[in-house]
């Protein structure tokens, strides 16, 4: 299962929607995230904060610029109404002027007036008298419109000094001077008007102009004069919010008009509250934030700028540091699926992400490296440093694969050492493992092409794999060869001064012949080397015949179980005789098995595979209960004899069995004494101290005991000495030969002489004839078992027939033949 | 006296007061009259010129010997000369600059041009009334002439008091003039009746500030 870093995106589809969805789930996405976000959040707040800063900076900047205004404003105004009024005074003191109204010519006195005037800069002038009556008049407006302000002035002068009054004609505001001519002739007044020009204070101080007057100092203030253009809601958002102020703080006013925004400072013009004029000193807000703006403007692009530069480094670096990182995951991805061999990259940078890669470098370089390891133990086998099976197994794929395309054949020949078990019981694991690898080293040797696999296929099994053979005379080139590796191996082995004889059998199978597949030409090997080893013959070659044997044997295990529970298992009996007298002395139980499909299956066939899985001791138990069921009944017949039960190696070596077998003796009241157990030499040496230590507990429950087969195996007469038996029983190998050969007749003397030195009975088994009844007679043995006297029969008919016995006892001498009509299968 | 409800006949009544005054000077004792001058805001008013004239008639006046109004540190001493008709006025220049004394007041246009020193002739204030002076050069230079038609007048002090002795019983009209009243403002006469004995009164004068 692939883990999978990024999840499916539930968002919305399309480009921008793996941009979100790159943004918010990959490493690279959240670092340039959260960093753009950062930088969005700082440069949001400095914008924000500069603006407000500029916002109120602007304002206060413009109320500063207000402030000041007002006070340049008052300061041009000031100056101008002294330089106004000084002017006209000079007039009223001016010679040529008095000369010029004592002349009483009134064009002479309008002209001397008129001259002043202009060098003055007055719009108008105007002479009156004490009665405020018009003596001469230039320009202005007529004498009623004057009338008012006139007599306010004349009010507010004083005796020499010059008066000034800011008035509204028309729609021009002026600024009046008014100064008093004592020198005259006439006594009266001056009047000078001068026209305020608004736009030339507008250009001086930059900021927009409106004058207001009203006609009390309780009526609203209404705009005269504006430089900035007259709208009517202008006005009376004017006149609303002006109605009433004296405004001696300086209080600014917020005015607006189509967006735009205006501060606005009034000023008071003249020289009392109850002026009749004020200006207001407007200024733009919008104007004066202009440059601002354009400065935020500019700082927002250089944002905008920064921002997408960084959010491009940023992509980039994290793109830096991930792809790396990714990199990294898809090769350690590689890994969980098994690839060990790819070199990581990225290992030769300096910084953590090379750090990174280098353990995982190192790392996938151990694991390749035990993983080389693993397959080696998995393909190898570590003592003998062959193939094992595994890997022979593979091969042998491989050849038929190419056998198959290129028309060869493949042959297999297995090998299983004889008796090794014993070599380790006798000699040690460590001799037993030295002899494998000299058992490994002489087939490597043998194979007789470089491409010849030898293979140590397990325990004491080898295998040796020939591929490529030539399709004509396969077989006996295989069997050829098996020869050859036998004759190799059959040698003595000499290892560290100890010399062992070396044995193996060999099993063959040949592709295509014998096999279509690996597997079953493996299977077919074994079974041939499995036959060949249980009839001690040379290499066999396969034959589907061994497999049915082998077949069998696959269930063999449970259709024996099968049998033991279902009863198909049958006691027969085999008596034994005492040679002097012919009387039956003792039965040996044997098993049978009534196969329900294969009939009557000997014991050859199912014992040996008992023995092998240990099922025997079920067998031993059972045969001997059946036994201790027969014992009373033949003793009821009068046959109260000796019950020999085989006993294997298995049974030796349970710790349990004396306990088993006093339980059931309890259970079926028969004393000890009334069984013997045979066992076979090799049975004891296999492990004889434990052999030892149950024979004396079997001995001490009362049982007779008797070596079985005495002669044929490897058995130590020191043990012999101390085993508790009672009986030898020769070898039927030997009793067959006695009577032609001159040697086993004198092992036969020899092992009576034995027995009977050591104080033991001793039995012939394998009496055939008569004259070997006769010759053992001589050589006093004890008693004797077999097809001359009996074969064995079921326990069911074994009462009847020793009555018979009993009845006729025929001569089992030479002098009388055998009595065929007792041979009693 | 009780005011003759018809001018003419007060007219006359005084006429004839008038002329007994005069015919039996002797015989009519001579009262004080003082008057105290306040300002616009009722405080003494020094300077200010009382004029006690006969509410008919004429009192006779001689003029005064040589009145000098001199130019002395670019300024005219005294800024404030009474004099009574037909007295003639010499402007002495005591300064090392050249003054040019004119006056267009309508009781006298003179003007004698740029000069040091004194003027060859002096010049007569023949008409009664009031003349402001100035100087063609000097704009600060101001005096005033103040020409009386009666031998009763006076000058205030400092303390805005003046005593004017040996006016006969009768009826007059009292008027004052400061420089500091506004042209065109002046207050009309005040008519007065002295009987026996010194009167005091109280004049107040709508003056401006300078």
């Amino acid at each position: 299962m692939r883990f999978s870093a990024a999840s499916r995106p539930n968002g919305p589809a399309g480009p921008l929607g793996k941009v979100i969805h790159w943004l918010g789930h990959s490493l690279s996405g959240r670092i340039v995230a959260l960093f753009l976000g950062l930088l969005l959040v700082v440069q949001a707040i400095t914008f924000t904060a500069i603006r407000a800063t500029i916002d109120r900076n602007a304002r206060a900047s413009i109320a500063k610029e207000l402030e000041i205004g007002e006070k340049v404003l008052r300061r041009v105004l000031d100056q101008d109404t002294a330089r106004r009024e000084q002017g006209t005074r000079v007039v009223t003191l001016d010679y040529g002027f008095l000369d010029a109204v004592k002349s009483g010519d009134a064009i002479t006195v309008r002209d001397a007036l008129d001259n002043h005037r202009q060098r003055i800069g007055a719009d108008f002038a105007a002479l009156v008298d004490t009665r405020l009556q018009l003596i001469a008049t230039l320009g202005g407006p007529p004498r009623e419109a004057l009338e008012t302000v006139m007599n306010r002035m004349s009010v507010r002068a004083g005796i020499n000094k010059p008066v000034n009054e800011f008035i509204v004609l028309g729609d021009r505001p002026l600024q009046l001077v008014m100064v008093p001519t004592r020198r005259t002739s006439a006594p009266g007044w001056v009047l000078m008007g001068f026209a305020l020009d608004l736009e030339e204070i507008h250009q001086l101080l930059a900021i927009h102009v409106s004058l207001q007057v009203r006609g009390s100092p309780r009526s609203p203030w209404k705009t005269a004069a504006s430089t900035l253009p007259p709208i009517d809601t202008w006005a009376q958002q004017m006149s609303d919010e002006l109605m009433l102020y004296a405004n001696p703080a300086g209080q600014l006013l917020a005015l607006s008009q189509d967006d735009r925004e205006y501060t606005a400072r009034p000023v008071l013009l003249g020289d009392t509250e109850a002026s009749g004029m004020s200006a207001l000193l407007i200024r733009s807000v919008n104007d004066a934030v202009a440059p601002y703006r354009e400065l935020q403007f500019g700082l927002g692009m250089a944002t905008l700028l920064g921002v997408l530069v960084f959010g491009i480094g940023s992509v980039l670096t994290a793109r830096h540091v991930t792809t790396p990182l990714r990199k990294l995951a898809l090769a350690v991805e590689r890994f969980g699926n098994g690839d060990y061999s790819t070199p990581l990259r990225g290992h030769d940078r300096n910084d953590e992400i090379g750090e990174l890669a280098q353990s995982f470098e190192s790392m996938r370089f151990s694991v390749a490296r035990q993983q080389d390891q693993i397959r080696k133990l998995a393909y190898w086998d570590s003592l003998t440093g062959l193939p094992n099976r595994v890997q022979f197994r593979d091969a042998l794929q491989a050849a038929i694969v190419a056998a198959d395309r290129s028309g060869h054949s493949v042959s297999v020949i297995m090998l299983d050492l004889d008796r090794f078990k014993h070599v380790n019981d006798v000699l040690g694991y460590r001799f037993g493992d030295l002899m494998l690898k000299g058992v490994a080293e002489r087939l490597a040797n043998q194979a007789v092409r470089g491409r010849d696999l030898v293979a140590r296929l397990a325990g004491d099994e080898f295998a040796v794999l020939l591929s490529d053979v030539n399709p004509s005379g396969d077989m006996a080139f295989t069997q050829s060869l098996a020869q050859r590796i036998d004759n190799a191996l059959g040698g003595a082995l000499v290892l560290e001064d100890q010399s062992v004889d070396m044995s193996a059998s060999f099993g063959m199978a040949v592709w295509p012949h014998q096999a279509a597949d690996a597997d079953t030409l493996l299977n077919h090997a074994e079974v041939a080397m499995y036959a060949a080893k249980r009839g001690g013959h040379g290499p066999t070659l396969y034959d589907p015949e061994l497999d049915a044997t082998s077949a069998r044997s696959l269930s063999m295990l449970s259709e024996l179980r099968h049998a033991v529970d279902h009863g198909e298992l049958r006691l027969y009996l085999q008596p034994k005789f005492a040679l002097d007298g012919a009387r039956i002395v003792g039965a040996e139980a044997l098993m049978r098995w009534q196969h329900p499909q294969r009939g009557l299956v000997p014991p050859v066939e199912f014992i040996p595979f008992a023995e092998q899985t240990g099922f025997v001791r079920t067998l031993t138990l059972w045969i001997f209960e059946e036994a201790l069921r027969q014992w009373p009944r033949l003793k009821d017949c009068g046959l109260e004899i000796t019950l020999s039960v085989n006993l294997s190696t298995r049974d030796l070596l349970d710790v349990d069995l004396p306990q088993k077998f006093e339980a059931l003796l309890v259970k079926y009241v028969v004393s000890a004494d009334s069984f013997c157990l045979e066992i076979t030499e090799s049975a004891i040496m296999d492990d004889p101290e434990r052999a030892l230590s149950t024979l004396d507990r079997l001995s001490s429950l009362g049982f007779h005991l008797s070596i079985d087969d005495f002669g044929t195996g490897y058995s130590s007469l020191a043990y012999l000495k101390r085993l508790p038996v009672d009986e030898l029983k020769i070898d039927k190998s030997f009793v067959l030969g006695m009577e032609n050969d001159i040697d086993d007749a004198r092992i036969v003397r020899s092992t009576i002489d034995l027995a009977h030195g050591l104080g033991l009975t001793v039995v012939a088994e394998g009496v055939e004839n008569a004259q070997v009844w006769d010759l053992l007679r001589e050589l006093s043995c004890d008693e004797a078992q077999g097809y001359h006297m009996a074969r064995p029969m079921p326990a069911t008919e074994f009462e009847r027939w020793s009555s018979g016995w009993v009845l006729k006892q025929p001569s089992l001498g030479a002098s009388g033949g055998p009595d065929a009509g007792l041979l009693l299968h | 006296m009780r005011p003759a409800p018809v001018p003419v006949l007060a007219c006359l009544s005084r006429a004839a007061l008038a002329g007994l005054a005069v015919a039996c000077p002797a015989a009519v004792s001579a009262m004080a009259l003082k008057v105290s001058v306040t300002d616009a805001r009722g405080k003494p008013l020094p300077d200010a010129v009382v004029i006690l004239e006969p509410a008919a008639g004429r009192l006779p006046v001689k003029p005064l010997a040589q009145v000098d109004i001199a130019q002395n540190k670019r300024q005219f001493d005294p800024q404030l000369t009474v004099i009574t008709v037909g007295t003639p006025v010499n402007f002495p220049n005591f300064d090392t600059v050249r003054h040019q004394v004119y006056s267009f007041s309508p009781i006298k246009s003179f003007e004698l041009k740029l000069y040091t020193g004194v003027p060859t002739a002096p010049v007569v204030f023949d008409k009664p009334g009031v003349a402001v002076l100035g100087c063609n050069i000097h704009d600060g230079m101001t005096a005033w002439v103040v020409v009386v038609d009666t031998p009763h007048y006076g000058r205030t002090t400092a303390s805005g008091e003046v005593r004017i002795d040996g006016v006969a019983a009768g009826s007059y009209r009292l008027r004052a003039w400061h420089a500091n009243v506004p042209d065109g403002s002046e207050s009309a006469a005040q008519p007065l009746t002295v009987h026996h004995g010194d009167v005091s009164v109280r004049l107040q004068l709508p003056t401006a500030a300078p």
